[in-house]
């Protein structure tokens, strides 16, 4: 942080509410919006020490502040020093193999971050002009996802799904498929989940390897985390933070980024926890009524330029299941590819649970993608289509009323769904089954050969957690020798 | 708002089925009194002529009818299929269509040509679509198959078997043993061997040793009945056919009203549920919002 040294301009706690509080500074030198303002005081046993950030300006010189860190222990009347410039975090080569919070500070017990350069963690988004126009195709080695929601390089996916549903899981594999796979720096913001996970993550990364180098992948990435525990403050900016750093790598050094985010809607459900303790007046199922504005001007940073590109991954947490629900309803429009889970996938024990109907892909499109993969994906899904509008009549007249077409459809149709599962590199270790990445080409070729009933001969079962159709013949060949010794 | 609406959409899609379901069942429940009632009527004739042509095959001892001799030659053979025109009755359709395919390639196996004949809409579009050749079908025995009409295919049959233009007749349906018994089964109706020797077990102990005197002669008796008895069994599949049938329907129609009761039930929880929680939600709205204000 930049520390002020000249005149400090020093105001003074009058009210505290919850994770907000207003402080009253000088008439002339009210602190801009956004400026950090540092509480630091010694109580004995007890040390305070905040950061907060303006947000309203009242009257009578005071200023409504957003306390980016615990409030407790806060007194009225306490002195608050405002340090002149927003939250700076640093950036560069440096950042990469630590993990940081909200305010750039390590805290990986690594020792101090030597950074060349802090930059404010409020920024604009890249002019228009700047934007880069991308529509190649990023392959994961997700059969599901190479399929039906091509993701966009240099562009942004989101992971939308209720709680349970696997999201953090898809995150960590991408990271173990992508980030292996990719030369450049990673970020990873972890707002508001588990801290669990961040330290599995950070162990997982620590030990998996980029390619054949035999450098770590933690060496490449740089890892900023608000996790649950953290007041809403810290939830709210912490994305921000590690957007910084992301952008650091696009713009100065031209490099190809990866952004992960677990879980952008807690983003927004801090802004909402701060919303009403800031005087907003709630909006539509009690946001924030900021929510589109904030959601924007977060996902427009997160772009790619003429400089260099930052492909994301977000998490998007669905509450209730419900996807008209306002905050992921305003993510959703930011992104490129949207995979949908569902939860009566995932209780069929289908992983990873992308529903193939309700998820898309803005390349999704032959012009991008080439006809062949437009088509077979069309295929697959409306064979899903067909199968779930039938699924009522089954349900009440059961398959045998179903006409001989109709029937076949069903036949394949539960085969695909089946065959849209796939072992994870990251599940190996719980499940047994190794990890499979099969190429985008073998994905099209397989799918494509479902649908015209080369496979039918195969049962279901064959077609779970399997790479390629061949390995789900393999499979069934198992299961059938397995059920002769029995 | 939009799931309340989804859910209250699909809830009355499936009250629309269950309504149908519900009146299938009430009238294949009439119509499967009046079937039955005929089936069984038939069935004491039925037993009792195949009986009488099983006793008299084995009390006739030099008296030689085509019907009753097994035959060398295995030329062509003839496979009937009895099916239902109409859909919604469960596994009814399948389960013939299973039974009759796998004799199918029986005959395969065995005859040279196989002719197969198919009575019933659902039976037909099935084969058709598999690609099977349909050498004649019929659309017109519904849940009251005229005798008249069966008659004058059984007597076909029986003229070209005579002939010798085929050399076995079967027939795949559904078997009619009793309300709570129906089974999809494969019979051969000429040579009638094989009709009188599951009789004959039967009847041995029954009735015992019966004895004949033919009058004028033992040929012009069996001439008389052998036909008849072949023409009357090959009704009675029929009629079995059209019991079984609207059995079938019954049942697999009670099963679906029931299904669709149960889902209209969970449905209208949930909706219940989706629109409760909207109303509440809204109401939180207006309230917070005018407290903010205060």
């Amino acid at each position: 942080m930049n520390d002020n040294n000249t005149k400090q301009n020093v105001g003074r706690i009058t009210q505290v509410i919850g994770s907000t509080f207003d402080a009253e500074f000088p008439k002339d030198a009210l602190p801009p919006i956004y400026n950090a303002v540092k509480i630091e005081r010694d109580l004995g046993e007890i040390k305070i020490r905040l950061v907060g950030e303006v947000q309203q300006h009242l009257t009578g010189g005071r200023v409504r502040c957003v306390a980016l860190g615990s409030a407790d222990g806060l007194i009225r009347g306490m002195e608050c020093v405002d340090t002149g410039a927003p939250v700076s975090v640093p950036v560069g080569q440096k950042t990469l193999g630590r993990v940081f919070n909200l305010l750039g500070e390590p805290i990986d017990n690594q020792g101090p971050v030597e950074a060349e350069e802090y930059r404010p963690i409020h920024r604009d988004p890249p002019k228009v002009a700047d934007l880069a126009t991308t529509s190649a195709v990023f392959e994961t080695g997700i059969k599901v996802i190479d399929l039906l929601t091509p993701f966009v390089r240099g562009g942004k996916a989101g992971l939308f799904g209720g709680a349970g549903l696997g999201k953090t899981v898809i995150i960590q594999e991408l990271i173990a498929r992508i980030a292996s796979a990719h030369g450049g720096a990673s970020v990873f913001a972890g707002v508001g989940e588990r801290t669990r996970e961040g330290n599995d993550l950070w162990r997982e990364m620590k030990e998996a390897k980029i390619g054949d180098t035999g450098r770590s992948v933690l060496d490449q990435t740089t890892m900023v985390f608000g996790q649950m525990n953290e007041p809403p403050g810290a939830r709210l900016r912490v994305a921000l933070s590690a957007l910084t750093m992301a952008e650091y790598f696009r713009d100065n050094l031209g490099s190809d980024v990866l952004l992960f985010v677990d879980n952008i809607f807690r983003f927004s459900q801090a802004g909402s926890e701060v919303s009403a303790l800031l005087g907003r007046m709630p909006s539509a199922v009690g946001y924030q009524p900021t929510l589109a504005s904030e959601m924007g001007a977060l996902q427009e940073r997160i772009a790619s330029t003429k400089h260099g590109a930052i492909t994301s991954v977000q998490a998007v947490y669905v509450p209730a299941d419900d996807p008209t629900d306002p905050a992921p309803a305003t993510a959703f429009g930011q992104l490129d590819a949207f995979v949908y889970l569902e939860r009566s996938i995932s209780e069929k024990g289908i992983y990873p649970a992308v529903d193939p109907l309700a998820s898309s892909s803005r390349v999704l499109d032959p012009q991008y993608v080439g006809a062949e993969h437009y088509e077979c994906a069309r295929r697959v899904q409306s064979m899903l289509q067909k199968y779930r509008e039938l699924q009522d009549i089954i349900a009440i007249l059961g398959v045998d009323e179903l006409g001989e077409e109709d029937k076949l459809v069903v036949h394949r149709a539960r085969r695909i769904e089946r065959f849209l599962s796939q072992p994870f590199l990251v599940a190996e270790v719980f499940t047994g089954k190794k990890g499979e990445i099969t190429p985008l080409k073998d994905t099209i070729r397989s799918f494509n050969e479902i649908c015209d009933g080369k496979w039918d001969h195969l049962p279901e079962q064959a077609f779970m957690y399997v790479g390629s159709v061949e390995q789900a013949a393999e499979q069934a060949e198992r299961m059938a020798s397995e059920a002769r010794k029995k | 708002m939009a799931k309340a609406r989804a859910l209250d959409k699909r809830r009355k899609s499936i009250k629309n089925i269950r309504k149908i379901t519900r009146t299938m069942e009430l009238v294949s429940t009439a119509q499967f009194r009046r079937a039955m009632e005929r089936a069984i009527a038939a069935k004491s004739y039925t037993d009792r002529i195949v009986r009488l042509v099983a006793d008299l095959a084995r009390a006739g001892l030099n008296a030689e009818h085509p019907l009753l001799a097994p035959r060398e030659s295995k030329k062509r053979a003839a496979l009937l299929i009895l099916t239902a025109n109409r859909g919604l009755c469960g596994g009814y359709n399948s389960g013939v269509l299973r039974s009759g395919l796998a004799r199918l390639e029986e005959l395969r196996r065995e005859y040279d040509e196989v002719e197969l004949v198919v009575s019933g809409k659902r039976g037909v579009s099935f084969l058709k679509y598999r690609h099977y050749e349909i050498a004649r079908s019929f659309t017109q025995f519904d849940d009251k198959p005229a005798y008249d009409e069966v008659v004058a295919i059984a007597n076909e049959f029986l003229t070209r078997f005579r002939s010798g233009d085929l050399d076995r007749i079967d027939v795949a349906y559904s078997k009619f043993t009793s309300l709570s018994k129906q089974s999809p089964v494969a019979e051969t109706l000429a040579p009638l061997t094989s009709m009188t020797t599951e009789i004959e077990s039967q009847s041995a102990e029954a009735s015992g040793e019966v004895e004949y005197e033919f009058l004028p002669s033992p040929q012009s008796i069996l001439e008389e009945v052998v036909p008849s008895a072949f023409k009357v069994k090959f009704f009675k599949c029929f009629l079995d056919a059209a019991v079984s049938e609207q059995i079938a329907r019954m049942m697999a129609m009670k099963a679906a009203t029931d299904a669709a009761d149960e889902m209209i039930s969970t449905l209208t929880t949930t909706y219940n549920r989706a629109r409760q929680s909207q109303i509440t939600n809204e109401i939180i709205e207006v309230i917070s919002g005018a407290s903010a204000l205060q």
